[in-house]
């Protein structure tokens, strides 16, 4: 009796996780699959006309404002990009100037405190064209200045992505101080015996040993760039226009407004396909890590 | 998910960092501390001109100096944005998404860590044969997008009877952090020695009564960074309240926005601006409070994006 029970409470301490897994995702995301090929408007439809069932897609792909978004996600990723390279400059900075390293960091981190909403709102008051830091500069003197990046087609992605790199410099500066941390400390003072200059040994040495830290940061930021949501309706709502939408706007918008179901699950599921596509070196990467990891230890 | 722990578990190495000699400060540290300052300005300054603002009358406000501190200041846009904000047509202030967001905050903790840490628990100390198949794909379940698993939530949510409530919305905050608070329990627990549970079971100690009295006062610090991670993500979250939330239950995010995105008519900044601190103002605190914790919590959460 003993035996058996010890073999069935945790198997029934798991049924909860696992009713979650299977309905909330697994179940759901084979539902909203199957649903991108329906015709479903407001109400899910289940019946799949197989003359038509890739005409979501067409639909989809046939949308400029569809196109515009992923070149959004595109523009997006390239320039948060930058919030990376600057987190690294700062770690590497911080970590070589112990000095006022406490403080810095504090600094730096609390916007990850501040929720995108906020963060959207406070930079969107900043751009404010005539009570923003353009009037500010203008009234120093500088007549030229111009900062409503908001307002125009061109430039509002940009606001969107200064935004961001505030948001999330914090974030990768962490990680990047992570893992500068690990670096065996023999190495700098091998490097200064050797007289190796700092800047070919951060080229040369320290970059290429924190190769894994780079990946897991550059698919950490995909994925929040492909989620990206909240802090384009707080910048610009879409706009102007919909120069600013991305495939998460996109989607949410298709279910919200126009009440289309299986059209919003066709973006949801093209959504999910660049997920996979970012994941899927993380995974590769990881075995690969762990392999190595192994062959050092044996 | 290793890439992740890996990055953690790191920092603890840089006690033996060697002291380097600094017999004199060079110009390049000063250089050094002087970009890190422009940085930290770049970074401290929307704060700061968030707080000015909201502590300014609307007079001071049209002058379009941002950076100035206030010359009269004045509490009335704090106390507007709590009791008078307008959204939509109801002007009653953000305290009741305050309160909302309170409301739906509690249970969803309550809920997500209890599945979450018995669920690492089991896995990770009794023997579960398909232990591994289940974590690869709780992995995967952590990092797919909202959008796709958002519309038929709501159908089982609303097949339930509770969509539009505070319930709702906690609810799918919990079944949403599920995957990555299990792993992250999980990866906590598995280094619990082997031997302590062996000797737990054969001393008659039943899966409950372990888990009671040996894991869980042994989880301490695993739970203030996973409370930390919570707190942060219900908080700040926009989509969830958003989607699930009713007219008088939507959280204090979703009435912020509405108040000053959609709002017709003139924007009032400063009250604008009160209600944005305050809504910041909880993981703020938490921030500033558990701050390094919060370092931990928010790099083991940071698939969540």
């Amino acid at each position: 009796m003993m035996l058996r029970w010890s073999w069935a409470t945790p198997r029934l301490a798991l049924a909860p996780a696992v009713v979650v897994t299977l309905v909330g995702f697994v179940g759901s995301i084979v539902w909203t699959i199957y649903q991108s090929f329906t015709q479903s408007r407001r109400f899910p439809e289940y019946v799949i006309d197989p003359a038509r069932w890739f005409s979501q897609y067409e639909r989809l792909f046939a949308n400029e404002t569809w196109w515009t978004a992923l070149q959004n996600l595109l523009i997006l990723a390239i320039g948060s990009a930058l919030a990376i390279v600057f987190g690294f400059i700062l770690a590497a900075l911080i970590e070589r100037e112990k000095f006022g390293e406490g403080l810095f960091r504090t600094v730096l981190l609390y916007p990850l405190a501040v929720s995108l909403i906020v963060t959207g709102l406070v930079w969107r008051w900043i751009f404010n064209p005539s009570l923003g830091i353009e009037a500010f500069l203008r009234s120093l003197g500088w007549q030229s200045a111009s900062f409503n990046w908001l307002a125009a087609p061109q430039t509002a992605m940009y606001g969107i992505i200064l935004a961001s790199i505030w948001h999330g410099l914090g974030f990768y500066m962490a990680l990047m101080l992570a893992g500068l941390k690990s670096i065996n400390t023999e190495i700098w003072s091998a490097a200064r015996l050797d007289g190796v200059g700092v800047t070919r040994l951060y080229v040369e040495i320290i970059i290429p040993m924190m190769r894994f830290t780079f990946l897991t940061c550059a698919i950490l930021l995909s994925l929040g760039v492909v989620k990206a949501y909240d802090i384009v309706v707080a910048m610009t709502n879409g706009g102007p226009g919909t120069s600013t939408w991305t495939p998460a706007y996109f989607a949410i918008n298709a279910y919200s407004t126009r009440s289309n179901i299986g059209f919003a699950s066709a973006a949801a599921v093209i959504m999910l396909l660049i997920t996979l596509a970012i994941f899927l070196p993380l995974v590769a990467a990881t075995a690969w890590q762990a392999r190595r990891r192994e062959a050092a230890r044996g | 998910m290793t890439a992740l722990s890996e990055t953690r578990a790191q920092p603890g190495r840089a006690a033996i960092v060697i002291p380097r000699r600094r017999p004199r400060i060079k110009g390049s540290s000063i250089a050094i501390f002087v970009f890190l300052t422009m940085v930290s300005l770049f970074v401290a300054i929307p704060l700061y001109v968030v707080i000015v603002t909201s502590f300014k009358p609307i007079g001071e406000i049209t002058l379009g100096q941002i950076f100035n501190l206030p010359v009269q200041w004045t509490v009335q846009p704090w106390m507007k944005a709590w009791n008078e904000m307008c959204t939509g047509l109801a002007c009653d202030g953000i305290k009741q998404g305050f309160f909302n967001s309170v409301a739906i905050l509690f249970p969803s903790l309550v809920l997500s860590i209890a599945i979450a840490s018995v669920t690492g628990y089991a896995l990770a100390l009794w023997n579960v044969r398909w232990a591994d198949g289940f974590l690869f794909v709780l992995f995967i379940c952590a990092f797919v997008p909202f959008q796709i698993i958002m519309i038929p939530l709501i159908i089982v949510v609303a097949s339930l009877g509770i969509f539009g409530t505070v319930w709702a919305i906690a609810l799918v905050h919990a079944v949403l952090s599920m995957p990555l608070l299990t792993l992250i329990f999980r990866n906590f627990y598995k280094d619990i020695p082997r031997e302590l549970i062996n000797a737990a079971i054969m001393d008659s100690g039943s899966f409950w009564k372990i888990f009671w009295e040996i894991v869980l006062p042994m989880s301490g610090n695993i739970m203030v960074v996973v409370l930390i991670l919570m707190i942060t993500t219900v908080w700040n979250d926009y989509l969830v309240g958003l989607t699930f939330g009713g007219i008088s239950t939507k959280p204090m995010t979703v009435i912020l926005a509405n108040s000053v995105i959609t709002s017709r008519g003139e924007a009032i900044y400063n009250v604008n601006m009160a209600a944005a601190l305050l809504t910041a103002v909880p993981p703020l605190v938490v921030y500033f409070a558990l701050g390094r914790f919060f370092v931990q919590g928010i790099t083991s959460g940071a698939i969540k994006g």
